[in-house]
């Protein structure tokens, strides 16, 4: 596991290159940081200056390399490389609020926002203009839209909302694409048309992700939940109540597997059983240094019981590898079919990449189906 | 009275738990009854008690707690400060979560 210090600002957001030579992050301010790795290094190569307010979600479209992000000025840009320089270019999102999460479609030719004015913005070029024009899914969302993910078939889009709901929409744009063939989640797919929506959780939806092949959608909760749709099931909802704090990132690793971390900074595994339908808790994980167990001294002993009335000779610090919540989770090699990375962010501003490999040899009981 | 008795009033009164409802009346004579019954055991029975919970009786069993924790007796806070330290063993700072979001 290797873990890399960028800040003493939590991470708001991040998003890697192709080739994973590179990661943009907003450093908990208004401004992206683009970091390259120098063999075991990290260099700031740029300094992405543009936006008038805190920048909560970043894009990194892999094949047209282009950027896109959003804050809580209410705009979206997206970014491209014009030889060393990120040229920005003003997307009118048309909301009101703060926008809080961004995504590129699978084609890259379509990005969606979410925001507080309560609807997704969906963006896509109209070349006669040569600008970015955007369409907006309002109902029947009540309330600020905190994650976006896309079906690999580039028009279904999962949403996950404070009005604690996940749902699925159609972001079907004419301009720029065909109609989409038939899916297990519908087959008339209109734009803004709501193919799927939970029944409500008890918590804001933090994180929401759909499986490689597209047929299930698995998302977190504030009440510590973790819940998963699957369409071939008739959309049946199989969900888990941990025994965690609430988690804020999710992602599948493989078609059964999903990792989720949170507010206890370390990421977990959970698995999807479909012949039964059920979600199970798979594992911490997270490799603690196993610190010296020294004894306490009678003076310690006596501290502990005044100030917190507890003779446990338990550790007050954190022996996790991040040592703050963990924010975001983004897979980096092999997929969502079958991760072999991924990495993560967090509120310590430390970003963590974990090889699954070791995971899996270091933490024997770990099965990832 | 015998031990048994104490532990089936606690599975009734957690199955007769009066879900969505909006009656208040209902919910304090439900909150009422279920107090007394989590009086009623001796400390050593709580685990035992808590164990036979499955995953949605735990999250329930807590959000009994906290609600008796709001409008503290004569002995409750004592007793229901046992139940809570069981019942937080099993169901995890997660069923706490569930108790503030419910």
């Amino acid at each position: 596991m290797a873990y890399h210090s960028f800040l003493l600002e939590p991470i708001s957001c991040h998003a890697w290159n192709k080739d994973r030579t590179q990661i943009a992050l907003c450093p908990n301010n208004h401004e992206v940081h683009i970091y390259r790795k120098d063999g075991a290094k990290w260099s700031k190569v740029h300094e992405l200056k543009e936006h008038n307010g805190q920048v909560t979600g970043i894009d990194w479209a892999p094949e047209s390399n282009r950027l896109v992000t959003c804050g809580t000025d209410r705009n979206a840009y997206v970014w491209t490389l014009k030889g060393n320089v990120w040229k920005p270019t003003l997307v009118i999102l048309r909301i009101n609020r703060a926008a809080r999460c961004v995504k590129w479609s699978p084609k890259e030719n379509k990005f969606a926002v979410g925001s507080g004015s309560r609807l997704i913005s969906i963006c896509y070029f109209e070349q006669e203009n040569d600008w970015w024009v955007c369409k907006h899914i309002k109902k029947p969302i009540r309330s600020t839209v905190l994650s976006l993910d896309w079906h690999p078939n580039n028009v279904l889009l999962a949403a996950g909302s404070c009005d604690f709901k996940c749902r699925i929409f159609s972001a079907y744009i004419k301009e720029v694409e065909e109609r989409p063939s038939p899916t297990p989640w519908g087959s008339k797919m209109p734009f803004g048309e709501l193919m799927f929506e939970s029944s409500s959780s008890c918590g804001w939806v933090h994180s929401i992700c759909f499986s490689a092949s597209g047929a299930r959608v698995a998302w977190v909760s504030h009440d510590s939940t973790l819940c998963l749709a699957d369409a071939n099931k008739k959309m049946a909802v199989a969900s888990l109540c941990t025994e965690t704090l609430p988690l804020l990132a999710v992602t599948f690793i493989t078609e059964n597997s999903l990792v989720a971390a949170g507010h206890d900074c370390y990421p977990m595994l959970f698995t999807y059983e479909e012949s039964q339908g059920t979600l199970t808790f798979g594992g911490k994980l997270d490799v603690p240094k196993q610190s010296s167990q020294r004894g306490l001294t009678a003076r310690e002993r006596f501290q502990n019981l005044d100030k917190k009335a507890s003779s446990d000779t338990a550790n007050a610090t954190l022996d996790t590898l991040h040592k703050n919540s963990i924010r975001r989770i983004s897979v980096l090699t092999g997929g969502k079919a079958n991760c072999s990375q991924f990495c993560t962010t967090g509120m310590d501003g430390g970003m963590s990449i974990w090889d699954v490999k070791s995971l899996e040899s270091a933490l024997k009981d770990l099965k990832i189906k | 009275r015998c031990r048994g008795d104490a532990l089936r009033a606690f599975h009734a009164a957690l199955r007769s738990h009066p879900v969505n409802s909006k009656n208040p009346a209902m919910k304090e004579q439900a909150q009422g009854t279920m107090l007394k019954v989590l009086t009623s055991f001796k400390s050593s029975e709580i685990e035992q008690a808590v164990n036979s919970l499955d995953r949605n009786g735990v999250d329930l069993l807590m959000k009994y707690i906290y609600k008796g924790f709001e409008k503290p007796s004569e002995n409750s806070s004592a007793i229901l400060l046992q139940w809570h330290e069981k019942a937080l063993a099993v169901g995890g700072l997660g069923s706490i979560v569930r108790v503030l979001t419910a």
